[in-house]
């Protein structure tokens, strides 16, 4: 492999190693989860970086191959994990009364978007992002329209996970 | 929705997640890959490596010899022809289909590629069981003629009378030895695809319903 390519992939990816990190977070619960995900998300972009011609960002570029790793190539199952985390945020909710503190809240935020699926936890970053509904329709394949009623769709259903 | 709003400022902040060094990275993307590509390219090859080693080993002299003896040495000579010519086109498009696999594709194209790629696969498979249940055929036709002990029993049968009555046994046995192994075939694939296709296909599906 080319070196210097190898220098300058290692390089924007350090600088640029937070959004990785918050895809990884959105898809994996546990430290070793995490770092699992991140590594084969490095693998494939290492894979496809030679085909990486600069005409996106490299972040823009980065964050779609490592969606695609997390929602398709990735083969940890997750699911054990998952329902733990799902009592505990059951056993939270019972308790909400909306005098949390915020920082609760946003550990609730999290548990609760952790429930959502793949696709919806995918549509979910491209919104945290600040993504425009072009680029969420492009990313995923489906079409603009679609991609705004499924995004409405998820925030009640988040709400309902909220509020049960 | 309010506290979505709350989400998006605590994810705005960048939060302090532990840093991956340079070191790190470098090491990172020299491993290797555990993804079901890379499981799905596996377990092809061994697929085709093993329909070709049975091709191979079933075509030994000694049957080569039978066949001249039963006349059909010109029609296996094509037969195998055309198989192999099959077979070579089988891997091609595995080949091309898996090229074509790519990570920077929208996530729907990716996960039709990754499925197209399986879809070869299976049409080989399928391919191959057809072609053990044509050469099970032959060989209760020649069997039947050419075999002296069946073709003596064959001949007792229609002694006694009940000539239709054998024929049908004798092909029932056949069939139900083909459906069996039919299903094994099927079963084992169902398994191993199922498990390692499981999370693929429900993103796909669930894509699919959303542009629906």
């Amino acid at each position: 492999m080319d070196p210097e390519l190898e220098q300058l992939f290692v390089k924007q990816l350090k600088e640029n190693q937070n959004i990785i990190h918050k895809i990884c977070r959105l898809y994996t619960s546990g430290e070793d989860a995490h770092k699992d995900l991140f590594q084969e998300i490095t693998i494939q972009l290492w894979k496809a970086f030679p085909k990486f011609r600069g005409d996106s960002k490299f972040s823009t570029w980065a964050y779609r191959v490592a969606l695609n790793t997390a929602i398709t190539l990735y083969r940890k199952s997750t699911r054990s994990v998952q329902t733990s985390s799902f009592d505990t945020t059951n056993h939270f909710i019972r308790q909400e009364e909306y005098n949390y503190e915020e920082e609760e809240q946003i550990k609730l935020l999290y548990n609760a978007v952790y429930q959502l699926n793949d696709i919806e936890k995918a549509l979910i970053f491209m919104y945290l992002e600040d993504k425009d509904y072009q680029e969420i329709s492009e990313t995923l394949g489906i079409s603009e329209v679609n991609a705004r009623v499924k995004m409405n769709r998820i925030k009640t259903k988040l709400k309902k996970i909220l509020n049960p | 929705m309010e506290e979505l709003d709350l989400l998006k400022r605590d994810w705005n902040k960048g939060n302090s997640f532990e840093q991956v060094s340079e070191k790190d990275i470098y090491r990172m993307s020299h491993k290797k890959s555990s993804s079901i590509v890379k499981w799905l390219l596996a377990i092809s090859i061994i697929e085709f490596a093993f329909w070709m080693l049975l091709t191979i080993l079933l075509n030994d002299e000694k049957y080569e010899v039978k066949l001249q003896h039963y006349g059909l040495d010109q029609m296996m000579f094509w037969v195998n022809t055309i198989n192999y010519a099959v077979l070579v086109s089988f891997i091609f498009f595995f080949y091309r289909n898996y090229r074509t696999i790519s990570t920077t594709d929208s996530t729907h194209q990716l996960m039709k590629n990754i499925l197209k790629t399986r879809k070869t696969v299976q049409y080989y498979i399928w391919y191959n069981l057809s072609i053990v249940f044509i050469n099970v055929i032959l060989t209760m036709v020649v069997t039947l003629y050419h075999n002296s002990a069946i073709s003596s029993m064959l001949l007792q049968a229609t002694n006694e009378g009940h000539r239709t009555f054998f024929l049908f046994k004798y092909t029932c046995m056949w069939i139900l030895i083909v459906v069996l192994i039919i299903v094994l075939f099927w079963l084992f694939y169902k398994l191993l695809y199922g498990i390692l296709l499981k999370k693929l296909f429900a993103n796909y599906k669930e894509l699919k319903k959303i542009d629906l």
